[in-house]
């Protein structure tokens, strides 16, 4: 089971998101920078395949997976488009049509995989890494379905889900940056986002309904919605309620937040907050 | 006038070998070693080789430095490559480049330098946003960071990650409000002053801050940078005063470890 998913449109300004949770998971695992810049370099170039050719111009999801269990570390890009097509013959005339070798060049195994039932392409890579082992693997794959996000549709959304929250905690405060800078938030606030969301993740971490924290982010103008799931039915009304330390959350959010609620999702349930880019 | 009329000769085959078969080129080099025809690979595929650098060197500076890095990459290619075999010169040229500048990165140290350059990178950045906010009394965003320094947003949102690290770090910037009282530090009941455990830390610091939470960090930062006491800190934050005190001694704990492991292991 991938510790890291990454549900995303194939924009071109997502493949940064897709960096920073790689920069992310880098820390936790200790992966040096040479290691670092292969593996970023090979999906920075998977994944803009996937932005360039997968859909012929239109829009349409790219996902990524990460296994991070050293002494191997395997990444996989998906798309339901059908392009890319490996164009390694005649690609100097190309442009982006070097990404491919470049991907074959730098991890240790590379396959591109058509989708069945299709359309849709996987490009799977595997690097080696001397990365000491520090992270098990997650026992289930539990990719967390929210309900649709109510009134305010944002205009775009991503989801993330992650296992274990100490991969968590370095891994989403950063994919947030890359939001709240899209959507104006000063270095300040961004700071603020970053706190809150690495509190949440260590204090949701018992209430867990599975083995990943999952995650959906909205983005407006000057707006980030934040959903963290699955929670255990009730535990989330605890972690806010008046007793124990509950009471701290809850003054943090107030402080924080511009909005949170609590929300149910199928026999489970969500956190929800608004965070604005104030001033 | 050889010298004049061999650079005449290449120009001149530059131009007419954009036409001329790869494979042409490559056995007037390696069978008749015409240089000429050695030069017209060289052009020919320069711009695979920018494009190379450019990418794998995304976070690597400056750029002229590793491209001529990978041009070397480019010639050992170029006098290896073996037509005969029927793959594109390009299937073997792109692992031999990369090859060239990977080796380039270890051998250079660049994986210490490359935290370094970020490090300075984020200074610049923490004086933009000193400088911006004193201007216009708000911090500013990133895309005002990434306009004034004329970084991209990628950039600026990395240095912002270790402005956190090198703030932590800062201990020697001068404590507002003095120091003929009694320091602040030992306001708070029952602390041993930690600010000394982070002196004694400071050389090895940077390199091991990435390592602990941003919330540690940020609460390091307030103790240290802003001086504040734990109460200020916890109602801040929201959290009790003694889990901040709880944070500040496992942060300095972990930082200790991690500091010392590097040098035990000499």
């Amino acid at each position: 089971m991938p510790n890291i998913c990454l549900k995303l449109a194939n924009k071109a300004e997502n493949v940064l998101l897709v960096r920073q949770a790689l920069s992310g998971l880098a820390e936790v695992i200790l992966l040096d920078p040479v290691e670092l810049n292969d593996l970023n370099t090979a999906v920075t170039e998977a994944c803009n395949n996937v932005v360039l050719h997968a859909y012929d111009g239109a829009e349409g999801p790219l996902e990524v997976e990460i296994h991070a269990c050293p002494p191997a570390l395997r990444v996989v890009v998906r798309d339901y488009g059908g392009g890319i097509k490996p164009r390694v013959q005649n690609a100097e005339n190309a442009p982006g049509g070097i990404g491919l070798p470049v991907i074959r060049a730098l991890a240790h195994r590379a396959e591109f995989v058509d989708l069945d039932p299709g359309p849709g392409t996987e490009v799977r890579m595997e690097f080696s890494t001397a990365a000491p082992p520090t992270l098990e693997e997650p026992a289930t794959e539990l990719l967390f379905e929210f309900p649709p996000a109510g009134s305010h549709e944002p205009a775009e959304t991503m989801v993330l889900a992650i296992a274990p929250s100490s991969l968590a905690r370095s891994v989403l405060p950063r994919v947030l940056s890359g939001l709240a800078a899209r959507a104006h938030f000063s270095t300040d606030r961004i700071a603020e986002a970053q706190l809150l969301a690495d509190t949440l993740i260590t204090r949701t971490d018992g209430s867990l309904g599975a083995s990943h924290l999952s995650v959906d982010v909205g983005v407006a103008p000057r707006v980030l919605g934040l959903r963290l799931g699955p929670l255990h039915a009730g535990s989330a009304g605890e972690l806010l309620g008046e007793d124990g330390d509950g009471r701290d959350l809850c003054g943090m959010l107030d402080r924080l937040a511009d909005a949170y609620e609590v929300a149910p999702a199928g026999s489970s349930e969500v956190l929800a907050l608004q965070l604005a880019a104030r001033r | 006038m050889p010298a004049s009329s061999a650079t005449a000769t290449l120009n001149v085959s530059a131009v007419s070998g954009a036409h001329e078969d790869t494979n042409e080129l490559f056995a007037r080099w390696q069978h008749d070693e015409d240089r000429a025809a050695r030069e017209a690979l060289v052009r020919r595929f320069m711009p695979l080789t920018r494009s190379l650098t450019r990418r794998y060197g995304r976070s690597s500076e400056p750029f002229e430095d590793l491209l001529q890095v990978a041009s070397l990459g480019l010639l050992k290619a170029i006098d290896r490559y073996d037509a005969t075999r029927g793959h594109a010169f390009q299937s073997f040229a792109v692992p031999t480049i990369l090859g060239e500048m990977r080796r380039y990165f270890r051998d250079s140290g660049w994986a210490i330098h490359v935290p370094r350059g970020a490090q300075e990178r984020a200074l610049k950045v923490r004086d933009a946003q000193a400088q911006i906010a004193g201007e216009t009394g708000h911090a500013p965003t990133v895309n005002q960071l990434a306009e004034f320094l004329e970084l991209d947003v990628e950039q600026v949102i990395d240095a912002l990650q270790a402005i956190q690290a090198y703030e932590t770090v800062s201990l020697d910037a001068p404590r507002p409000g003095g120091d003929e009282e009694a320091p602040s530090y030992g306001e708070t009941l029952g602390m041993d002053d930690e600010r000394y455990e982070l002196v004694e830390l400071d050389v090895t610091l940077s390199s091991v801050l990435g390592h602990i939470s941003p919330r540690q960090r940020m609460i390091l930062r307030m103790r240290f940078m802003e001086d504040l006491t734990q109460t200020e800190i916890a109602e801040r934050v929201g959290i009790s005063q003694m889990q901040v005190s709880r944070l500040l001694r496992r942060s300095l704990d972990q930082l200790r470890m991690l500091t010392r492991e590097p040098a035990e292991a000499r």
